[in-house]
């Protein structure tokens, strides 16, 4: 039993037996060892079968010290991912702004982002997703071609004007209203800081309540 | 956002939030590569499995009812597409299971025997055929109970211990050659 290699070929002889002396079958204790299960009654006091579940635990510790380690996904998996989301994503929209040094176009994305990211910092809230909703605004957006976007919709030339939407969940207990009121004033505060948007629209949708216990 | 359970994430990512999936992609996407690498047996292979089931999952999303749970759904998409690889490519014997992570210390002797060991179970893994394959890593790899693996496989629970039953005994077989 203290060789490895003794006790695997021990471990094969036992599979091919089938049965051990005191009558019981190998296989489940083989299914045993694998599931780290315990001994019962009658192995706690057999010797052939305490015997049996050491050579299939010495056979069996090797695939679970590789089933334990840990396997590594590459660094550029997750953002490989997204970034061909994002492109699947059809919401291409960008806001335009006239400088006197030329255009400044900041994609729908973005500005959904940044007022996800605001959303989240208001007290009370949980969890906070945006989705830029500029084809509401679809009149904005004139032919030029950078109303223009694949798929013939056209959307995306909004001068300073954004509509977002927010889903939030906010935590068990909380205002719910003085909650969305705060998350639109921030998150108007942050687009006009942040982008120059001046003429914003914050849609808030609180669809969960969560209870904090979790945190 | 890790208090936030994947049912809450899946369905705001149905209602337009893609952000809500990028949450999701970044918790599974560590789950769909292992999975992928314990069943074709090589990085390259891996990584591509891993990025089109989550790209897959994304443009399956609406379809999803949630009669499962995300990551059992996403189970059964990085296996199909893992069959699909190896079924065109018949070359899951690749053995670098685990050759991205650092060896324990204890010497050379100890590294070299810790390599053959891998090895061992590397080949031993890659030799079962795909079907035991599937349910020895869904179930002593990844932890899913017998219910869950017949989930992720759409099979029966007998017939995943049936399975399980004659991948143990291979792999012990096979794991006999081990030196």
């Amino acid at each position: 039993m203290n060789d490895p290699a003794e006790s695997r070929k021990a471990a094969n002889r036992l599979l091919s037996v089938g049965k051990l002396v005191c009558g019981a079958d190998v296989d489940p204790l083989l299914e045993q060892v694998a599931d780290g299960g315990q001994l019962n009654a009658h192995q706690r006091d057999c010797v052939h079968c305490r015997a049996a579940i050491g050579e299939f635990t010495a056979l069996w510790d090797p695939v679970r010290e590789v089933a334990a380690a840990p396997v590594l996904a590459p660094a550029e998996l997750t953002a490989t991912v997204i970034r061909r989301i994002r492109r699947l994503v059809h919401d291409v929209g960008y806001t335009l702004q006239i400088t006197d040094g030329g255009a400044i176009r900041i994609a729908a994305r973005i500005v959904a982002a940044l007022a996800r990211d605001s959303a989240r910092l208001v007290p009370g809230v949980r969890v906070a997703f945006g989705r830029s909703n500029l084809s509401t605004l679809g009149a904005f957006a004139g032919d030029g071609p950078l109303g223009q976007r694949p798929g013939g919709a056209s959307v995306g030339v909004l001068g300073r004007t954004a509509v977002v939407d927010l889903a939030v969940a906010v935590n068990y207990g909380m205002p719910v209203h003085d909650v969305a009121r705060d998350i639109q004033r921030q998150v108007v505060a942050a687009l006009h800081h942040g982008l120059g948007l001046q003429n914003v629209t914050v849609n808030v949708t609180v669809d969960d309540v969560l209870d904090d216990a979790a945190e | 956002m890790s208090e936030v359970d994947d049912a809450y994430l899946v369905r705001r990512a149905q209602a337009g939030y893609p952000d809500a999936y990028e949450f999701l992609v970044q918790r599974h996407s560590g789950m769909a590569y292992r999975v992928a690498l314990r069943l074709v047996g090589n990085h390259h292979d891996a990584q591509d499995i891993a990025q089109e089931a989550l790209v897959a999952a994304w443009e399956s999303l609406a379809g999803f009812n949630a009669d499962s749970s995300f990551s059992t759904w996403l189970y059964r998409i990085v296996t199909r597409r893992a069959l699909n690889k190896v079924t065109r490519s018949r070359s899951a014997r690749c053995l670098d299971l685990l050759d991205d992570v650092p060896s324990p210390g204890g010497g050379a002797a100890a590294r070299v025997e810790r390599d053959l060991m891998v090895d061992a179970v590397t080949n031993a893994l890659a030799a079962l055929p795909f079907s035991q394959r599937v349910v020895l890593v869904l179930h002593h790899f990844e932890g899913l109970s017998y219910a869950e693996v017949a989930s992720v496989t759409r099979s029966t629970v007998p017939a995943v211990r049936s399975h399980l039953f004659r991948a143990r005994r291979t792999l012990a077989r096979t794991l006999e050659e081990w030196r």
